[in-house]
């Protein structure tokens, strides 16, 4: 099916974009768009609320794991690496340019325990040990690769794309291109495991040159879900009820007087919306709610699991309320970076993340949401087969392990490999904006359709790249 | 090489060798004989010495609007009765073609809000108000133009509007966002060359090159501060690929800010709409490839720099062998124990070029060692205890005896800090990826398809000129770009939308202008005015057209995106105006000017004096689309979002000037509710309450009065706070 629309004849007038839901998170009027109407016309139209092509997913949960898991110590293993242990990497491996300059220094084995688990027998370390009861369900990318050496220009490009700063994330793009099922909620929702800031901070969820309509709104825990829900302190809801009322007289006389103003009863609408979401979002992140079941699930009650479970669960919640993109940081601020002391650091991120992770895979499996919810693990690179430090590991983009789940995806297979030790994807490799593509294209969106006018360009997620994996569905 | 760019060396007198053909080319056939005749009698013309043209342009390339030159066409004669001044004529003749009529004048108080949000970006205060409804000269709108061009928030309002468009901010925009402790002196020069109107095309030469074309003049160095704004990252190992990257930013924001093009499309491949090829992006940014960072830069006019430099120079040959033998001894034990990042990350190419003594770095080794040099530091003072034996006797004699050269050496110059200059007098090649053709500079080819003329300016600069040579380009009268491009931009500033809508692409993804007469006229007035900001945006809101109502139902009806200006537009406030109109409405606005960034949450300055940190924006400016700054932002998004309502409802910060409010109003009206109302309306709205909203906010003081304790104060508080959030304040007509 393909459902993108011919560009004259549906050309919607100022006031019906006005007020089409799905421009972004309490978004009435973009009158940054709007100045551009025939620009916006010209353009193969941005495709509001409606896939290009049939969607496998309909929403996204991306587990980010901050600061680069090591794949060749959790799904990627290389024997070859415990046999030449303690010498420097064979003249025959090319060598990259690294954050840390470890390209000379010793290899560093992995002193995991390797298995094959499910019936799609895929290699899991024992660092995993839920998620590799889930294995059948993952489809495991092991060629992904990535420019930014570095924590900055790797978490900027897995989300945008590109390490440089500036464009939207994937997330505001998806919320551009499909808006929210939910109004009161808002699509694109970011949320942290602690109360660190990841590295770029805000800026991972911007929508760059976008309206900010499009960014990620942060989910926090505790009394405000949201940043300035709450009425403030002193004001009786009697009160508040009082000064909307006034404002809209205020309002509807001001708007009387200048004709038809669409942007103007947009702003009257924001106040009615704003209210609504006032009275929905305590309900959305109301965990007491869930069974005790389901928290065990996510490893309530267990203070090394809890904070990520808490996420988990809270995604959960979203995507059942229509939200269209959630994104959970694990080890916000660059907690799996391990350049020393591998393994107490992975240890700890592994024992945080990997039952809530499992957690959450079944209860959206349980509850028939994983099929339409795509679930996407990893970090901005992986791990270097060299040492730093003596028992660390320097940063690796240019071969690294993601996986996928759900929203369509065949599980229990292994896409990609990497070279025999793990430095350099090799076969099928997939750049982030392969990654990137494959996203959209599970969401029924092709990466370079979708189309932002700025500055007069048109821009696309994938900067004119990227190939969707197509092979990664279930056929 | 492909027969094209073999062609195209040869077009372009491309001096490498390798670029030319090589034995047999004009026998081989490939693409056609006919088409392989016609190239090689081409290559022919050029080897026996004909005018060069540039071959890839269609006539459709050479005839696009952009590409003309300025032409200042006869004024209309439509319009009479109507019209004030040229602009007015040209208007009324579109408006007559489409059958329209004008909106009637808007009324003084609207009108007065409207130009003073425009120019100084505050609302007018009450007393400003009255003395212009109370002024009955004829001239009095011409008057409070003036006043408002000759204050000192004129030059603030245009900065926030030209610091979107250079990318400025005080932080460097990457994981640590470090901040820039010498940023906002650019801040402070706009401002200043705004309020001081400064010629358009000198404020843009210094920028381009102020350090060689005025090296002794402070401003115009700190001018070059243009060429800072670039995001940086100060642990990046890759250092050539950041400074690629550093070079395309500066290379897109001048061809953004000054050309209305957008070059980058053309980093990579030919542009595939517009007529700029590759080469093109290559040769405009040949200019800048010598371009050197600068944390201490001197300031000297020429001849103080040819002193410095003639003494240094002596100083440098006479004690050349002794700091050699020095360095030899000092540079590996300072590079064993680096501080910072340190040394030792760097793969060996880079290492090579650190270790290279600085005078004998080519221009190119010197960009990357220093970029380089950043990331670590160096501890001298400690060679004392990391020397030892026979070396450290050594390099105790060699110091003693540069010491007996230390009053031949050159009193230092003053400095500045944080701005750039050429790397020295020969500039890097600048080569297109992947092919490898070394590049000379030059302009966008279709205006001007040979190489630059550059002179080299005075040997003590160590500079190349070439920059000079670009700013001097740019800013030719006869350059159709540059003076369409500003214009344009300050109608955009006035109408909500440019009379070509994309103001940096006039290329063929923008759209034409709708009045093209109208734009060349105002270009050609604009240069004809010695490139005078405020004459421009005098001539602009003293015209008919400005001075329009919003309402015109007819216009409405037949013309809904208001395409031929028939009526005012009404615009959302912008961030800076949101928080400065608060705070000056609350009474709070704090109108100190200049100095060094503030945090705009704990300051009540204008919101350009905040410190713009790239990874921390402020969350009022932000929530009102406040860009980024890390790229060019030529117009602004304007979003309608439940998120503003609700800071502007629930958030601290905008309680706190609600509240502010309420306590001025209480002091300048003790006692008296009505006199606080009408107060509150003009202070927010610029105009006096209607009778039933007089017995509204009565009724609505009553209420809450009663609600509250203590009553008065706090339900005056919760009124101010409608007003803030209320559209009367957040848009203007």
């Amino acid at each position: 099916m393909n459902v993108r629309a011919p560009v004259a004849d549906e050309l919607f007038s100022r006031r019906e974009l006005l007020l089409r839901g799905g421009a972004g998170f309490g978004a009435l009027a973009l009158s940054g768009l709007l100045a551009r109407d025939n620009a916006l016309a010209k353009a193969a139209r941005p495709s509001f609320v409606q896939p290009h092509f049939a969607p496998r997913a309909k929403r996204v949960i991306f587990l980010f794991m901050e600061g680069g898991p090591s794949h060749i110590d959790l799904f990627d293993p290389k024997p070859l690496l415990n046999k030449l242990a303690g010498q420097r990497m064979p003249q025959s491996f090319k060598r990259p340019i690294t954050a840390m300059g470890e390209t000379e220094s010793p290899l560093l084995a992995s002193p995991r325990t390797w298995k094959r688990h499910g019936q799609s027998g895929a290699w899991v370390s024992d660092w995993l040990p839920h998620t590799a009861g889930c294995v059948d369900d993952l489809a495991v990318i092991r060629s992904c690769w990535t420019n930014g050496i570095n924590h900055s220009g790797g978490v900027c490009q897995m989300n945008t794309g590109q390490p440089l700063a500036g464009r939207p994330c994937l997330g505001s793009w998806v919320n551009y291109g499909l808006g929210t099922e939910n109004e009161n909620l808002p699509a694109f929702v970011v949320m942290t495991d602690t109360k660190s800031t990841p590295t770029n901070g805000p800026r991972n969820w911007s929508a760059g040159f976008m309206p900010a309509a499009y960014q990620g709104i942060r989910l926090n825990q505790g009394a405000e879900p949201f940043r300035h829900l709450n009425t403030p302190k002193g004001v009786t809801p009697e009160t508040h009820r009082r000064k909307l009322e006034l404002l809209r007289r205020l309002n509807e006389r001001h708007r009387a007087t200048r004709g038809h103003q669409s942007e103007l009863e947009a702003r009257i609408r924001s106040y009615e919306l704003a209210y609504r979401m006032q009275a929905a979002a305590p309900e959305a992140v109301d965990l007491s709610r869930e069974t005790e079941a389901t928290r065990q699930l996510y490893g309530f009650g267990n203070k090394d699991t809890e904070p990520f479970g808490r996420c988990c669960l809270l995604a959960r919640r979203m995507v059942e309320r229509g939200v269209r993109f959630v994104q959970i940081y694990h080890g916000a601020g660059s907690k799996w970076d391990s350049h020393s002391k591998m393994e107490a650091n992975h240890s700890r991120q592994c024992l945080q993340s990997d039952l809530p992770t499992a957690g959450l895979l079944k209860d959206l499996k349980s509850r028939g949401l994983l099929e339409e919810t795509l679930v996407i693990w990893g970090g901005e690179f992986g791990r270097t087969p060299m040492s730093e430090k003596g028992d660390g590991r320097d940063h690796n983009p240019t071969g690294f392990t993601m996986w996928m789940a759900g929203g369509g995806v065949r599980g229990g297979q292994v896409i990609g490999a990497t070279d025999e030790l793990g430095l350099w994807a090799t076969k099928d490799r997939l750049h982030v904006h392969d990654l990137h593509a494959t996203v959209l294209h599970l969401l029924g969106i092709h990466n370079l359709d979708l189309i932002y006018h700025y500055k007069g360009r048109p821009e696309n997620p994938t900067i004119n790249e990227g190939e969707a994996y197509k092979e990664i569905t279930m056929g | 090489m492909s027969e094209k760019s073999l062609f195209i060396n040869i077009l372009s007198c491309n001096p490498k060798p390798s670029a030319w053909p090589s034995g047999g080319w004009f026998f081989t056939n490939k693409g056609g004989i006919f088409a392989g005749m016609i190239q090689r009698l081409a290559i022919l013309w050029v080897l026996l010495g004909g005018p060069v043209f540039a071959a890839e342009f269609t006539q459709a390339d050479r005839d696009w609007w952009a590409f003309q030159p300025v032409r200042q066409a006869a004024m209309p004669t439509e319009g009479g009765g109507w019209a004030v001044n040229a602009i007015d004529h040209f208007i009324a003749r579109k408006l007559t073609v489409h059958e329209l009529s004008p909106a009637p004048a808007a009324d003084r108080r609207t009108l007065i809000r409207r130009v003073c949000l425009d120019l100084t970006g505050l609302p007018p205060a009450p007393e400003q108000i009255t003395s212009f409804l109370d002024d009955d000269s004829p001239d009095a709108y011409e008057k409070l133009i003036d006043r408002l061009l000759d204050s000192p928030r004129y030059g603030e309002r245009q900065a926030t509007l030209w610091l979107d468009l250079v990318r400025y901010a005080d932080s460097d925009g990457y994981k640590s966002d470090h901040y820039r402790p010498e940023a906002w002196r650019y801040r402070d020069y706009v401002i200043r060359s705004f309020n001081t109107n400064k010629p358009y095309d000198r404020f843009v030469r210094e920028q381009l090159a102020g350090d060689e074309i005025d090296p002794g003049n402070r401003d115009a160095l700190i001018a070059t501060m243009f060429l800072r704004h670039w995001i940086y990252e100060y642990n990046q190992r890759d250092v050539e690929t950041q400074w690629r990257d550093i070079l395309a930013d500066v290379t897109n924001v001048t061809g953004d800010v000054l050309l209305g093009m957008g070059l980058q499309c053309a980093r990579c491949h030919d542009h595939k709409f517009d007529p700029i090829p590759q080469r093109d992006y290559y040769r405009i940014q040949a200019f800048f490839a010598p371009l050197l960072p600068r944390d201490s830069m001197p300031v000297g006019t020429v001849p103080q720099r040819s002193k410095f430099f003639r003494k240094h120079k002596a100083w440098a040959a006479a004690t050349g062998d002794i700091r050699r033998q020095l360095d030899a001894i000092e540079q590996p034990a300072l590079l064993k124990n680096t501080t910072g990042e340190g040394f030792g990350k760097f793969i060996d190419k880079i290492k090579t070029m650190i270790r290279k003594r600085p005078e004998d770095r080519t221009a190119y080794q010197r960009q990357i060692a220093e970029l380089s040099e950043r990331q670590f530091g160096v501890e001298p003072a400690k060679l004392p205890e990391r020397l030892m034996g026979a070396s450290k006797a050594e390099w105790e004699r060699l110091r003693s005896e540069l010491k007996e050269f230390e009053a031949q050496k050159p009193r230092p110059l003053p400095q500045v800090k944080f701005v750039v200059s050429d790397a020295g007098p020969v500039a890097p090649a600048t080569r297109i990826p992947k092919k490898g053709d070394v590049v000379e500079p030059g302009f966008l080819s279709i205006l001007d398809p040979g190489p630059a003329r550059i002179t080299p300016p005075q040997a003590a600069l160590q500079s190349t000129g070439r920059r000079t040579a670009l700013a001097w380009w740019i800013t030719d009268p006869d350059n159709p770009l540059m003076s369409r491009v500003m214009v344009n931009r300050l109608w955009q500033q006035h109408f909500g939308r440019g009379l070509a809508a994309n103001t940096s692409d006039f290329g063929k993804l923008g759209e034409p202008p709708t009045h093209p007469e109208l734009l060349d006229w105002l270009a050609a007035r604009f240069v004809a005015d010695g490139w005078s900001l405020k004459k421009m945006h005098r001539l602009i809101v003293t015209s008919a057209t400005y001075r329009q109502a919003s309402t015109n139902e007819q216009s409405e009806r037949a013309d809904p995106a208001n395409t031929w200006f028939a009526r005012a537009p009404i615009r959302r406030l912008g961030a800076e105006q949101v928080r400065d109109g608060l705070l000056a409405v609350s009474g709070e606005l704090d109108l100190e000017s200049g100095g060094e960034g503030v945090a705009a949450d704990k300051s009540n300055r204008r919101s350009v004096y905040r410190k713009v940190m790239r990874n921390s924006p402020n969350e009022v400016m932000h929530t009102f689309d406040m860009p980024d700054h890390i790229s060019h932002m030529p117009q602004r998004n304007v979003t309608t979002t439940a998120t503003q309502s609700l800071l502007l409802l629930n958030s601290e910060w905008t309680r706190q000037r609600a509240a502010a409010l309420a306590k001025r109003l209480a002091k300048r009206h003790p006692g008296n509710a009505g006199a606080k109302i009408v107060d509150a309306h003009e202070l927010a709205f610029g105009q006096a309450p209607l009778p039933s909203q007089l017995n509204d906010a009565l009724a609505f003081l009553d209420a809450c009065g009663a609600a509250n304790k203590p009553p008065g104060l706090a339900a005056l508080t919760e009124y101010c706070h409608v007003l803030m959030n209320a559209n009367a304040f957040l848009y203007v007509d």
